[in-house]
C-alpha cells in the first residue's frame, strides 16, 4: 500500500503538470485572442490586403482645325530602364545602355556605381515601346522595366503657354494642363482586396473593394491650329525685327468669346520643359500678368461716354496738352502745336490725347471742367461692372483679377487716378480682360466672356464643360457702331497706305505704358500694346486682336512695332478665315 | 492479477475519434488553400483535394490500428517483442541516416533534414516508430530493472539506459535534425522514470545532463540558435525578420480569430502567409477559424484525454503497463504542449505535429496504435492498485520522510 501512495504522488504531481502547463496556454491564448485582437486585425488587414491604385488615364488636348478637332497633346507609353547596382554589373548595364538606350539616358553610370547602398536607380527613362522590346530579348539579368505614361506634345512649342505642361509626378503645370487637371486627370480607380501570399486576390473578406478608374476627359481648345501657328510665326519674324524681347498675342472670336490664337514668345517645348532655365518662360503674359494696357483703354472711356449720351464723336473741348488734375500735371503724348485749342473727340482719339479722355470722363458726370464723384462712379460702372476689367473672366486657365480704384476709395488724388485710368494707367488689367471688353465694344455692344475651351470630347461630340456663358448687352448698337467707325478713322492713314485691304473695317487703338519697375514708374522702359479688330466691311467684325510687345530697359510704342504686327496679323487673319471683303 | 476486464475509457475513445475528425474538417477547409499556394510558388500541380483525400487515407488506417490495438493485439504480446521492436526502431532510423548520407533517394529529405522514407506515393518517418518502441522498451527494461531490484544501479541500470536513449537522442535529434521528436522521447524517457521512481539525486543529475546536452545541441546548430533567437525576438516585441516570420504569422492567425474565429473556409493565413499551415502550424489556423472559444474546446478535449490517460495509468495493476501508458501519457501531452506553445510564442519553434489533428500519416498511425492499446488497458482498471507482485525492494531510494508525511496526511 505504501509503494501505491508514493506512486499516487507521482501521478498527482503529472496530473498537475496538465493543469498546469494548459491552465498557461489558455491563460496566452485568452491575452492573444482577445486582449490583443484588434492588434493581430490590424497586422492581419496590412498583411492581407492588396492595395492597387488603377490608373486614370489622362484627357488628351485637341484644337480646332477647319472645324474639326486635331489632337495636340497625346499619351505615350514609355519605359523606364532600373538597375539595382548592387545585383546588375556596371559592365552589363553599360553595353545594355550603348546597344539599346543611348538617346535615353539619364544618370551618370559612374555616380550611381559610386554611391554605396543604392539598389534602385531609373538610367533611362522615355524609352520607346519598340527599344524595350530589345531589352527584354537581350535577357539581361536584373534589368527591369517600367512603364511610364509619357505626355506627348507632338506640335512642340505651338501654344505652349496656353497648354503647360505635366511634371514628372503627372500633375499638370500651367496652362490648360495645370488649370483643368482634375479633369484631364480624372480619378484614379482602387482596388482593395484581400489577397493571397501569391497577390492573388481571394474571395474571401467583406471589405474587398474595386473602384474603377474614371479616365480624364478629351479636352478640346477653340483655339485654332492652323492659324495659331501662323500668328506663332508672324509674331516670331516681327520679334526678330523689333527691339522688343517679348510678345503676347490673343486672338478672339467677338462675336462668342471663343479664343482662337494665345501666344506667348518665346516659348518652350513642354515635352522638354526640363530644359527651360527661367521658370517665366511658362508664364501665359496673356492671362496671369496684369498690366497697364495704357490708351487701348481710351476705347472704353469713349464707349462708356457715348453710350450715356454724354457725348459724340463731334464733341468739342479745348485741348491745352495737359490737364491739372490733384494740383498735378497729366500731359499729352502727342504735343504738337496744331493740336491745341478747340478740337472735336474724333481728333483726340486719333491722335490718343490723353486731355481728350479726361474730357470724356468730366462729361461722365455732366460736367466741362472738374471730375465729379458721380463721374468717377459712371467711369468705374462702366469698367468694372459692364466691362467687368478688374475681375476674373472665368477662362480655363490660370489668370489674374488685377486691379481698378474703387470709386470712392479712400486714397489721395483719387481724381488723377480716374484721370489716369481712363488712358489706361494707374490699374492694372490681363490682356484677356481689355481683350473681351474690346470685343463688347465693335461687336454690337455685348460682353461675351472670354473662353478657351469649347468642351469634352466624347467621340465625335464635344460637350462644353460648363453651361455658364455671360452675353450682357451693355452697349446700344448705336455706340457700338459709333466706336467701330472711330476706331477704323484711327486707321484711316493704314487704309491709305494700302495695309488695311479695301471691303474690309479694320479698326484699332494703340497703347504705350511706362513699365513699372519697383512700384515705381520708369522712364527707361515702354511697354507697347494694340488691340484691334478686322471683318467685312459693313458687318460686324469676325477677328478680335490683341498685341503686346515688351523687352526689359526697351522702348516699344504702340504705334510702332505691336501696331506694325497688328497689320501682319490682321491681313493673315482676313486670308485664314478667308473672309470676303463687303462692299 | 485479479482485475475483471470491463468497459473501455469512453473519455479516451470519444476524445480521439472527435479529434481526428475535427483534424479531417480542418484540412478540408485549407487543404485546398494549400495546394494552390504550392502550385503557384513552386509550380507544383496538386489536386485541390488532395490534403484532404491523403489525410482522410491516413485518418481511415489509423482507425483501423487504433481499433485492431483496442480489440485484438493484446498488450501481454507488444511487451514480449519490446527489445526486438526496440532494435528494429534502432536500426530503421540509422539506415534512414545511412541512406540520407549515402544520397539515396529513398531518403526522402526537406530544408535539408533527412526524416522520412520514401516509398514513392508513401513517405514514412522512422522517428514516430521510434517513440512507439521507446515507450514499449522503456515500460518493459523499467518494470525489469524494478523487479530486480537493479533500479539506480549503474551497471546494470543506468548504463543500458543510457546507451539506448542516448542513441534514440541522436538518430533523431543529430541525424536527422528532428528536436521536436528528441523533446517528445525526453518526456517519454523522464515521465517513465518519475513513474518507476529512481533515486531523485540521480534523477536530477540526468535530467541536468540532458539538459546540458540539449542546450549544447541548440546553441552548436545555428538554425537552432536562429529560432530561439527569433522566439526572444517576438517574446519582446521586436522588430519582425525573416526567422520570426512563422511565429510572427502563428500569432497573427491565432489572435485575428478573436472569440469566435472566422469561420471555416476564412482563413487567410491559410493562403500561404503561415508556414505549416495544415501540419505544425494547424493549432493556429484552428485559432484563426474557431476562436478561442474553439481553441478553448479543443483543449478542454486534449485535457480530458491526458487526464483519462494519466488515471488509466495510475489504475493499471502491473507496473509494465503502467509504465506504458505513462509513457503515451507523456508522449501525448509533450507533443501538445511543445506544439501550442511555439504557435503562442512560449517556447522556440521546433517542428512537432499537433497529435491527431496535424496532417500527416505516421504520427497518426502511431499515436493512434498505441492509444489504442491505452483504451485496450482501460478495460483492465481497478480502483486499488494490486501491487502485491511488486518487488519491495524498489522501496529503497524513496527517502522515509517522503512518504511518512504523506501517510501523516492520509
Amino acid at each position: 500500500m505504501l509503494q501505491n501512495k508514493i506512486e499516487n504522488h507521482r501521478f498527482k504531481i503529472l496530473r498537475g503538470v496538465i493543469f498546469a502547463t494548459l491552465a498557461i496556454i489558455l491563460v496566452r491564448l485568452f491575452f492573444i485572442q482577445i486582449i490583443e485582437h484588434g492588434d493581430w486585425v490590424s497586422k492581419a488587414e496590412k498583411q492581407h490586403t492588396l492595395l492597387e491604385t488603377i490608373t486614370a488615364k489622362r484627357g488628351e488636348i485637341y484644337m480646332m482645325d477647319h472645324g474639326e478637332p486635331v489632337a495636340v497633346v497625346l499619351n505615350q507609353t514609355t519605359y523606364q530602364v532600373i538597375i539595382d547596382p548592387t545585383v546588375t554589373k556596371k559592365e552589363d548595364v553599360e553595353k545594355v545602355i550603348n546597344t539599346f538606350v543611348k538617346d535615353y539616358v539619364v544618370v551618370d553610370l559612374d555616380e550611381v556605381y559610386k554611391k554605396e547602398g543604392l539598389r534602385y536607380s531609373i538610367v533611362a527613362r522615355n524609352v520607346p515601346h519598340s527599344v524595350a522590346e530589345e531589352i527584354v530579348k537581350a535577357e539581361v539579368p536584373a534589368i527591369w522595366l517600367k512603364k511610364t505614361n509619357q505626355r506627348v506634345y507632338p506640335e512642340s512649342e505651338l501654344a505652349a503657354n496656353a497648354l503647360g505642361f505635366v511634371n514628372a509626378d503627372g500633375i499638370g503645370q500651367y496652362g490648360i494642363e495645370g488649370a483643368l487637371n482634375d479633369i484631364l486627370s480624372g480619378k484614379d480607380g482602387l482596388l482593395k482586396t484581400t489577397a493571397d501570399i501569391n497577390k492573388v486576390a481571394l474571395s474571401i473578406g467583406n471589405d474587398n473593394i474595386k473602384i474603377p478608374a474614371e479616365d480624364g476627359k478629351n479636352i478640346v481648345l477653340s483655339i485654332d491650329r492652323g492659324f495659331e501657328r501662323g500668328i506663332e510665326e508672324i509674331t516670331s519674324a516681327a520679334l526678330a525685327e523689333s527691339a522688343a524681347t517679348n510678345a503676347a498675342v490673343l486672338a478672339m472670336n467677338p462675336n462668342t468669346g471663343e479664343i482662337l490664337a494665345m501666344a506667348n514668345l518665346p516659348s518652350y517645348n513642354p515635352g522638354n520643359y526640363g530644359n527651360v532655365k527661367d521658370a517665366s518662360a511658362y508664364i501665359n503674359y496673356t492671362t496671369e500678368v496684369p498690366y497697364e494696357p495704357a490708351s487701348v483703354c481710351k476705347s472704353f472711356t469713349f464707349s462708356a461716354a457715348i453710350n450715356e449720351g454724354k457725348m459724340t464723336p463731334d464733341t468739342t473741348y479745348t485741348n491745352r496738352g495737359y490737364e491739372i488734375i490733384d494740383n498735378k500735371p497729366i500731359n499729352n503724348a502727342e504735343k504738337r502745336a496744331s493740336l491745341n485749342g478747340t478740337i472735336d473727340m474724333r481728333t483726340a482719339l486719333y491722335w490718343s490725347l490723353n486731355t481728350g479722355s479726361i474730357h470724356a470722363l468730366k462729361l461722365l458726370g455732366d460736367s466741362t471742367n472738374e471730375i465729379t464723384v458721380s463721374a468717377r462712379e459712371k467711369l468705374y460702372d462702366y469698367y468694372y461692372n459692364k466691362f467687368r476689367l478688374g475681375q476674373s473672366t472665368g477662362i480655363e486657365l490660370y489668370e489674374s483679377k488685377g486691379f481698378i480704384w474703387e470709386p470712392n476709395a479712400e486714397t489721395y488724388g483719387l481724381n488723377a487716378a480716374y484721370a489716369n485710368m481712363t488712358f489706361g494707367q494707374n490699374l492694372n488689367l490681363t490682356m484677356v480682360q481689355v481683350a473681351s471688353a474690346f470685343s463688347a465694344v465693335v461687336n454690337g455692344g455685348t460682353y461675351h466672356n472670354p473662353t478657351i475651351v469649347k468642351g469634352a470630347l466624347e467621340g465625335n461630340k464635344i460637350t462644353p464643360l460648363s453651361t455658364e456663358s455671360v452675353a450682357d448687352k451693355i452697349l446700344t448698337d448705336e455706340t457700338s457702331a459709333t466706336m467701330r467707325d472711330l476706331l477704323v478713322n484711327n486707321r484711316k492713314n493704314k487704309v491709305l497706305r494700302g495695309i488695311d485691304r479695301s471691303g474690309y473695317s479694320i479698326g484699332g487703338k494703340t497703347g504705350t505704358a511706362q513699365a513699372i519697375k519697383d512700384g515705381a514708374y520708369t522712364m527707361n522702359e515702354f511697354i507697347g500694346s494694340y488691340a484691334g479688330f478686322v471683318g467685312t466691311a459693313g458687318e460686324l467684325p469676325k477677328i478680335v486682336i490683341m498685341v503686346k510687345m515688351w523687352g526689359e530697359g526697351q522702348h516699344i510704342e504702340g504705334n510702332k512695332d505691336p501696331m506694325s504686327l497688328f497689320d501682319s496679323l490682321s491681313n493673315y487673319a482676313i486670308d485664314y478665315f478667308k473672309i470676303k471683303p463687303g462692299v | 492479477m485479479a482485475t475483471r476486464k470491463h468497459k473501455s475509457d469512453l473519455v479516451i475513445l470519444f476524445s480521439t475519434l472527435g479529434l481526428m475528425a475535427l483534424g479531417l474538417i480542418v484540412i478540408y477547409a485549407i487543404g485546398p488553400m494549400r495546394a494552390n499556394v504550392l502550385n503557384n510558388t513552386y509550380g507544383a500541380s496538386y489536386d485541390s483535394n488532395y490534403f484532404f483525400l491523403n489525410q482522410l487515407r491516413s485518418v481511415a488506417l489509423s482507425l483501423i490500428v487504433f481499433f485492431a490495438a483496442f480489440k485484438w493485439i493484446p498488450y501481454k504480446y507488444i511487451k514480449k517483442f519490446a527489445k526486438p521492436i526496440m532494435i528494429a526502431a534502432l536500426i530503421m532510423s540509422a539506415l534512414l541516416w545511412v541512406l540520407a548520407l549515402a544520397g539515396s533517394s529513398l531518403a526522402k529529405c526537406e530544408l535539408g533534414e533527412c526524416r522520412w522514407f520514401n516509398f514513392g506515393p508513401v513517405s514514412f518517418q522512422p522517428a514516430e516508430f521510434l517513440k512507439l518502441a521507446l515507450v514499449v522498451y522503456l515500460a518493459d527494461f523499467l518494470a525489469r530493472k524494478k523487479e530486480e531490484g537493479n533500479i539506480g544501479k549503474w551497471k546494470e541500470f543506468w548504463l543500458p539506459l543510457l546507451v539506448v536513449c542516448g542513441l534514440s537522442l541522436f538518430l533523431v535529434v543529430i541525424a536527422q535534425g528532428d528536436l521536436g521528436t528528441g523533446v517528445a522521447l525526453i518526456a517519454i524517457i523522464f515521465s517513465t522514470l518519475f513513474v518507476v521512481g529512481v533515486p531523485t539525486k540521480q534523477y536530477l543529475i540526468m535530467l541536468a545532463l540532458v539538459l546540458t546536452v540539449a542546450t549544447l545541441a541548440v546553441i552548436t546548430s545555428s538554425h537552432r540558435m536562429e529560432r530561439v533567437d527569433a522566439w526572444l525576438t517576438t517574446l519582446s516585441g521586436g522588430e519582425s525578420t525573416d526567422s520570426t516570420y512563422h511565429i510572427d504569422n502563428a500569432m497573427l492567425a491565432i489572435g485575428v480569430g478573436g472569440f469566435f474565429g472566422v469561420g471555416i473556409g476564412n482563413s487567410v493565413q491559410a493562403t500561404g502567409y503561415l508556414p505549416e499551415s495544415i501540419n505544425d502550424s494547424v493549432f493556429a489556423i484552428m485559432g484563426e477559424t474557431f476562436g478561442f472559444v474553439g481553441l478553448f474546446l479543443v483543449i478542454l478535449v486534449f485535457g480530458a484525454l491526458l487526464v483519462r490517460i494519466l488515471k488509466t495509468a495510475e489504475r493499471t495493476p502491473e507496473l509494465q503497463e503502467r509504465l506504458f501508458v505513462g509513457g503515451v501519457f507523456a508522449w501525448t501531452l509533450a507533443q501538445v504542449v511543445v506544439n501550442i506553445m511555439a504557435m503562442t510564442s512560449l517556447v522556440p519553434v521546433t517542428g512537432i505535429t499537433l497529435p491527431l489533428l496535424s496532417y500527416g500519416g505516421t504520427s497518426m498511425i502511431f499515436l493512434a496504435f498505441a492509444m489504442g492499446l491505452v483504451l485496450q488497458l482501460s478495460c483492465y482498471t481497478s480502483r486499488e492498485v494490486d501491487i502485491e507482485n511488486e518487488n519491495t525492494s524498489s522501496r529503497r531510494g524513496v527517502r522515509r520522510t517522503h512518504y511518512s508525511s504523506r501517510r501523516r496526511r492520509s
